[in-house]
Parts: C-alpha cells; structure tokens; sequence
C-alpha cells in the first residue's frame, strides 16, 4: 500500500512541478547574489547566506534557510493537505477504502508519502544548492568555518550538512500531520492545506510576539532554525532535540485525532 | 462501511486523554519542588565570593526590560539591556573562558585568554584581538548570572544581604537556594536583588534585578543548563580561521586617557548623592564613577556635538524630566541625566539612582562647574 502511495505521488507531474518551483527561489537568489556581490548585512537575510559569498560549499544550507519558512511548508501543506481530500474529491477515496488492507493503514501510508516527498524535495533543493553555489562561488576544497569560527573537514562539513537536512525533513512533519488530520475533515484539498497553512501562519505570527513567549516553546515554528545549531562548535543540541521532540508530539497527536476521525468517519464519497 | 459515530466516542477520549497528558506534563515538572538547604545567608555568600574559580560550561538566558534612550551610539549595550541574550559559556576561571552570544542566523563569541580576548563575529567574518581593560562598557559576559551575582554581591555591605534566605527554586535543574541584597543607599533605585545559589559549588545560577516597587524583574538572567565540569582547553582557546579578516581592538585605556587630555580641567567632587567616589586605575580625573555594588553612578563631561545627540534622544523619551538643571529619565531602574550648566561643559550622569539623587547630583556639579 506504501508503495502504491509513493508511486502515485511522484508519478504526478505536479510533484515534480513542485519541486522545481521550490529550486527556482535560491537559484534566483544564488545569481542576484554572484551578480552584485551585495551579501545581507549582519543580522539579516537567511542564515549562511552572507557566508556563502566566501565559500560556495555552504549554498546548499543557504537554499535550505531561503525555503524553509514559507516556500517549503507551503508545498507540504498542499501535498499533505491533498492526501485524503484530493481521494475523496476525485471521488476514489471509497475505492480506496473497499481494500481489505484498512483505514488506519492507508493513513499511515499516506504519511509516509509525504514524509518522503519532503525528504525528496530537500534532498532535491540541497543538491542543486550544492551545484549551483560550486558553480557560481567559489568553494573551499579544504572544508569550512564553523558559526563558532572553528574550521571543519570537508567530512565534517558533509555530516553536519546530511544532519540538517534530516533536521529539516522532520521540521516539516508537524506540518504535513497537521495537513493530513485537516485532509480528514473535509473533502476539499484546499481547505485542508489552507488550514494547515493558517496553524503555520499563527505560530510564526506569535514567534515574534514577546507578550506570547510562555506558549513559544509548543509553536510548530519554534524549532525550525535550530538547523543552524548544527554548524555551532561544540554543536548545541539543546534546541534541535527540543525540535526533535515536539515535531514528534505534534505528529503523535494529530495523527492520533486523524485516526479518531477517519476510521469512524462515514465515507460517501 | 462503519456507520458514523460507532467506537468515536472511545477513540476521541483516548485522544482528548493524549492530549490532556502532554500538555499537563510540562507545567507537572515545572511544579516539582526544589528542595531547601539549611545553609546560613553569610555561609552561602562566601561561597558565591569564592566561586570565581569553578569550573563549568552552560547555556544562560538574560532577559532586560530596559528600553534605553541611547539607541543611536551604544545599541550593543542597549540592546543588552532590552532584548532576550542567550549564550553558552566555557567557563575555566576568571582569565580563560569563552563566552558566545547565540543569535539565530549567527553569534557572536568572546575568547578570553591571560594575553587578552579574541572576539569572533561570524556575520561578518571578523576576529578581533583586544585587551582586557580597566573601565569598558558592559558586555554579554558581564550578564552571566556566575559573574554578575559574584559581582553584586562582593560589594554588598553585610547589612544588605538579608539574614533570612528567600527559600529555594530550582534553575537549569539544580536546587538553588536565595540571597536576598537590598541596597542600603538612599540615592538606591535598585529595590532589591535575589540571586540564586547552587550550594554545592557556590555558583548563582540565577539573578534578578528589581527596581524599586517593582513586582517585575527589570533585568533577569538564569541558567538554562549547566555542567559542573571543567571545559577542555581546546573549546576555549581561539585560532582565527583562514579567511577571517582580522582586526584590533582600539585599547580603551588608550581612548579613555586621550579622552581624559581632551577633557575640560575639572575638578569633580568627592561625593555626589550621598555616594562616595572610587577610583580606578586609569581613569582620568574628569570621570567621576561613585558608589558601590548595585548603587553606582558615574558623571563624564561630553563635548558639545555629543550633547546635542543625547539631548535629542532623551527629550524624545515620553518620560524625560527637563528642568533648569537639565534633561532626566529613568529606564527601569536605570537614570540617565544629560546637565548643562549656563557656564562649563556638559555632563552626563548615569546609574542605578533615582531620578531626585539625579537631580541632587546634578546641583551638586553645576556648583562646582560654575
């Protein structure tokens, strides 16, 4: 049933149209940047991205700060958003279901889609970060500078960068549950992502407000940066189990309101 | 197909009672009481006095409530004093620690050796070597709850610290057990201090600042997590990477004596506001710094263009006081006086006075100037 999921999902053109709308963003900002040489000034501007103008090694963590906070949850919201919605609008969901294989299976295998579609689409983004900032900058064979100015091996610098992007990948899952549990209320993909998108929005709306710093630390959002962490010497684990954790919580919950709702739910269409 | 409703009931209370735990969990663990020493107040100020050698590394948060009318020429400071600080700290005594500002996008750190400090900004790529001196602005460093509940307390009176301990709380899970100091000086803003002892190796883990008739801290800075463990050499010490620019610290003592030449030759009292007046080595004669502990004041002459910068900023404070002797306003318990005498130059004073100590301060240098 998984892999009947994931067929399906990277057999549609519009995965990959996705994809490459998500590419696009750095890639332009990549050649604004080779153009002007005009690096964000400090406290600005995605994180690594002042830096890359020294090292086109770090690009890839660059691209990945320029989507993560919008461009990427918005392609999560709608793909997960779509997963039961988009079955139950195409008018396929019943069939689905007359499977003798169940409806808590076909949630968890709707999930895991599009668990692997994020890690596709970050895999996809750091890879051609990874390209185009050797192409256009000029990359250090020797490895990089650590945010703490230590210098790491390219080894070192490899880890960390397979570390963030795992990172990354399961910062997005509190998204795609929130998606998927929206997926099962209604019949329309489009009020499921927009949902998912409205619990985006409001986290990182309240993130910046200081009068909502009690309930900061449970916002989906809080997290999100913590991939920075990673290239700090000695690396500062604190936030990033603490993103780890809650992801894990919002993905917990929502996937267990998700089952309460659909393998109850009176499925007409 | 199941009809709707069959076994939702039991589903969604199974879900509802998830729920209900998780969010419960957090403010459970918080509830957990912290256990109480029976360790005299006199006995747990000796051993925050004689802590400045233990070793540790941690994550603190400082957090200030002072917005300060000096946005334009001192925003690191002021910004120190606003905003929310996190650092990790690397701590091996007094003359081999790092301590880094922990920023979103970047941080910020400050590598203490005997020969001086490294300053590492990663947004910009700099190293810059300086030395350590005598009379400098505040830095993150000096808002470690180590080091600024050493400092506080070390020059407390023995009245001040309360003979009775304010109980125990626990801070970046340690039991801490309280110090309360509260300043004996009329001219005292500050209303009281609580600092947050770890009793075993005599570290404050945790110290708040409250301003006269405040029930808000208006500076509080805590652990958040802390290893009672030397940290090896080689997390403090400091390389410049290859592609840093590098850079040198102006020498402050240098700045501060040129200042000192250039400074209008003027004798400053021996005390203003009731506080006698202290020395450093280095300071020049025209800077005037008074008191001690959490009542401090300092008086400097400013050069004309400055004053007129400062007069801006501060008349623009919805707060600010201007009368015949000047321009006052206080952040917090944090005053901050810009006096200019008909005859003489102008002086700034600043401290953690109240406004009326300013004022009387203020008469005090006018009479002398003139």
């Amino acid at each position: 049933m998984i892999g009947v999921e994931l067929r399906k999902l990277f057999r549609r053109p519009r995965t990959w149209a996705t994809i490459a709308v998500l590419n696009a963003l750095p890639v332009l900002v990549a050649v604004l940047l080779q153009l002007t040489d005009l690096a964000p000034r400090p406290g600005e501007g995605p994180p690594f991205l002042s830096a890359v103008l020294t090292n086109g090694a770090l690009f890839p963590l660059a691209a990945l700060a320029i989507v993560l906070p919008l461009f990427l949850p918005i392609a999560v919201a709608v793909v997960a958003g779509d997963a039961v919605a988009g079955e139950a609008q195409a008018g396929t969901l019943r069939y689905l279901l007359v499977r003798p294989a169940g409806r808590t299976r076909l949630l968890v295998a709707k999930l895991l889609a599009v668990v692997a579609f994020v890690l596709v689409t970050v895999l996809v983004v750091a890879a051609v970060g990874y390209v185009v900032g050797a192409t256009l900058f000029e990359a250090q064979p020797t490895g990089g500078t650590s945010v703490s100015g230590t210098s790491l091996s390219q080894e070192e610098l490899a880890g960390r960068s397979l570390l963030a992007i795992g990172y990354v990948t399961v910062s997005m899952l509190g998204v795609a549950a929130f998606g998927l549990f929206f997926s099962t209320l209604t019949d329309s993909p489009l009020a499921a992502a927009l949902g998912a998108l409205a619990v985006l929005v409001t986290s990182s709306l309240l993130f910046t407000l200081d009068a909502a710093s009690p309930i900061a630390p449970y916002l989906p959002t809080r997290y999100w940066l913590a991939f920075v962490d990673l290239f700090r010497d000695p690396v500062l684990w604190r936030d990033v189990v603490r993103g780890l954790a809650l992801q894990g919580v919002y993905v917990g919950v929502l996937l267990a309101a998700a089952w309460a709702n659909f393998t109850t739910k009176d499925v007409t269409s | 197909m199941a009809a709707r409703g069959h076994g939702a009931p039991a589903r969604w209370a199974a879900v509802g009672l998830l729920v209900a735990v998780l969010v419960a969990l957090p403010s459970l663990v918080a509830a957990l009481p912290a256990d109480d020493a029976d360790v005299p107040a006199a006995e747990l100020r000796a051993a925050v006095l004689a802590s400045a050698d233990v070793g540790f590394s941690g994550y603190a948060v400082s957090a200030g409530g002072l917005a300060l009318p000096v946005s334009e020429r001192l925003t690191d400071v002021a910004d120190l004093f606003s905003d929310r600080t996190l650092v990790r700290v690397w701590w091996r005594g007094p003359a081999e620690h790092r301590v880094d500002v922990v920023t979103a996008a970047g941080e910020t750190g400050v590598h203490r050796d005997p020969g001086g400090t490294w300053t590492w900004d990663f947004e910009s790529r700099t190293a810059t070597r300086g030395t350590a001196a005598s009379l400098a602005l505040p830095t993150p460093p000096d808002l470690l709850p180590a080091a600024l509940g050493r400092r506080l307390l070390s020059e407390a009176a023995d009245g001040e610290v309360t003979r009775t301990r304010t109980g125990a709380r626990r801070v970046a899970g340690r039991d801490a057990l309280g110090l309360r100091l509260v300043p004996a000086e009329p001219a005292a803003s500050v209303g009281r201090v609580d600092v947050w002892v770890d009793p075993a190796s005599g570290l404050p883990l945790q110290v708040e600042v409250f301003a006269e008739g405040a029930d808000r801290p208006a500076l509080d800075t805590r652990f958040l997590d802390l290893d009672l463990a030397v940290p090896p050499a080689e997390v403090v010490a400091f390389a410049p990477p290859p592609d840093a620019t590098l850079l040198t610290a102006p020498d402050t003592d240098e700045l501060i004596a040129d200042a000192g030449e250039r400074a209008p030759d003027v004798e400053l009292p021996g005390g203003l506001a009731g506080l006698p007046r202290r020395t450093f080595g280095g300071v020049p004669d025209a800077v005037g710094v008074y008191g001690r502990g959490v009542t401090l004041l300092a008086a400097a002459p400013v050069p004309g263009r400055l004053a007129g910068g400062l007069r801006e900023a501060l008349t623009a404070s919805p707060d600010a006081v201007t009368d015949e002797l000047g321009t006052r306003v206080a952040a917090g318990p944090l005053g901050l006086m810009l006096v200019e005498p008909a005859d003489g130059p102008a002086y700034v004073l600043t401290g953690t006075v109240t406004l009326d100590a300013l004022a009387d301060a203020a008469r005090r240098l006018s009479g002398v100037v003139a």
